[in-house]
């Protein structure tokens, strides 16, 4: 893969960290898995070594000026991740590579699922600030 | 904004931690609905709340366990790294602009097709290749 692809697909994937809150390794593993071909472990913890760096922080000041912050719910939420995140781990590595592949699909699905779920209430979701 | 239980919190945040270190991926695809589901936050403020966790390395651990395992293209990683700093900043700035609510579901329908693809693609392959 030309490294020039790879800093475009970084950037790209950036836009997505920044408007949706997310991490971007949901983009990243399919990319590295589909576009240059790595296999499921290795575009997985190729993703994890991305988001070693806070690659988030400049989103996050953006979310920080409008006051769309909570600080305190999101350091909880570090501490359960990188506790949660070990044990996945553990079971990500002993598994075959293509069951993993299709692991990573349903958790897509799911994910995509409840994205697209109307948020509760209605009148606090943030559709009306443009 | 109802004050949110930080044990109930911290409790959702384990179950994505397993979900990132099993699919190697931040968390926050499946942090941002559940706060909003289950927390009842704001889109907005569930997406800042989200990049607060992701800013320490909270997939440290998972990420030691892949490493010990050779599975890690660290070349390719750090090519990766600052477009999605920057790119980040441009998103975010879009993103406070923008109806939070239409972006997630064109989002919500791209993931729905990739996970179909990723979830038949080696049914697929498995087939093809017991068919030769």
């Amino acid at each position: 893969m030309h490294w020039a692809f790879v800093v475009a697909l970084g950037f790209a994937v950036g836009i997505l960290v920044g408007v949706m809150g997310i991490g971007g390794g949901i983009i990243v593993v399919p990319a590295l898995v589909h576009i240059s071909g790595m296999d499921q472990h290795l575009a997985q913890g190729t993703s994890l070594f991305i988001l070693l760096p806070p690659v988030g922080l400049g989103a996050l000041s953006v979310y920080w000026k409008k006051g769309e912050v909570d600080l305190r719910s999101g350091i909880v939420c570090a501490f359960g991740m990188l506790a949660g995140g070990y044990l996945g781990g553990r079971i990500a590595v002993d598994m075959n590579s293509s069951r993993l592949g299709s692991a990573f699909g349903l958790f897509l699905m799911f994910s995509a699922i409840l994205l697209w779920r109307r948020s509760n209430p209605p009148a606090s979701t943030g559709g009306v600030r443009a | 904004m109802p004050k949110s239980n930080p044990i109930a919190v911290f409790a959702t945040a384990c179950v994505v931690g397993v979900a990132s270190g099993l699919f190697g991926v931040g968390g926050g695809v499946l942090l941002v609905p559940l706060l909003v589901l289950l927390h009842h936050y704001s889109q907005h403020r569930a997406q800042g709340t989200s990049l607060v966790a992701l800013v320490p390395p909270t997939g440290l651990l998972a990420f030691i366990t892949y490493y010990r395992a050779h599975e890690v293209d660290v070349r390719t990683g750090l090519l990766i790294i600052p477009g999605v700093l920057i790119g980040g900043i441009l998103g975010g700035r879009l993103a406070v602009r923008l109806s939070a609510g239409l972006l997630r579901r064109v989002f919500a329908c791209i993931l729905f097709v990739l996970g179909t693809w990723e979830f038949l693609s080696p049914l697929v392959h498995s087939t093809a290749h017991a068919a030769r």
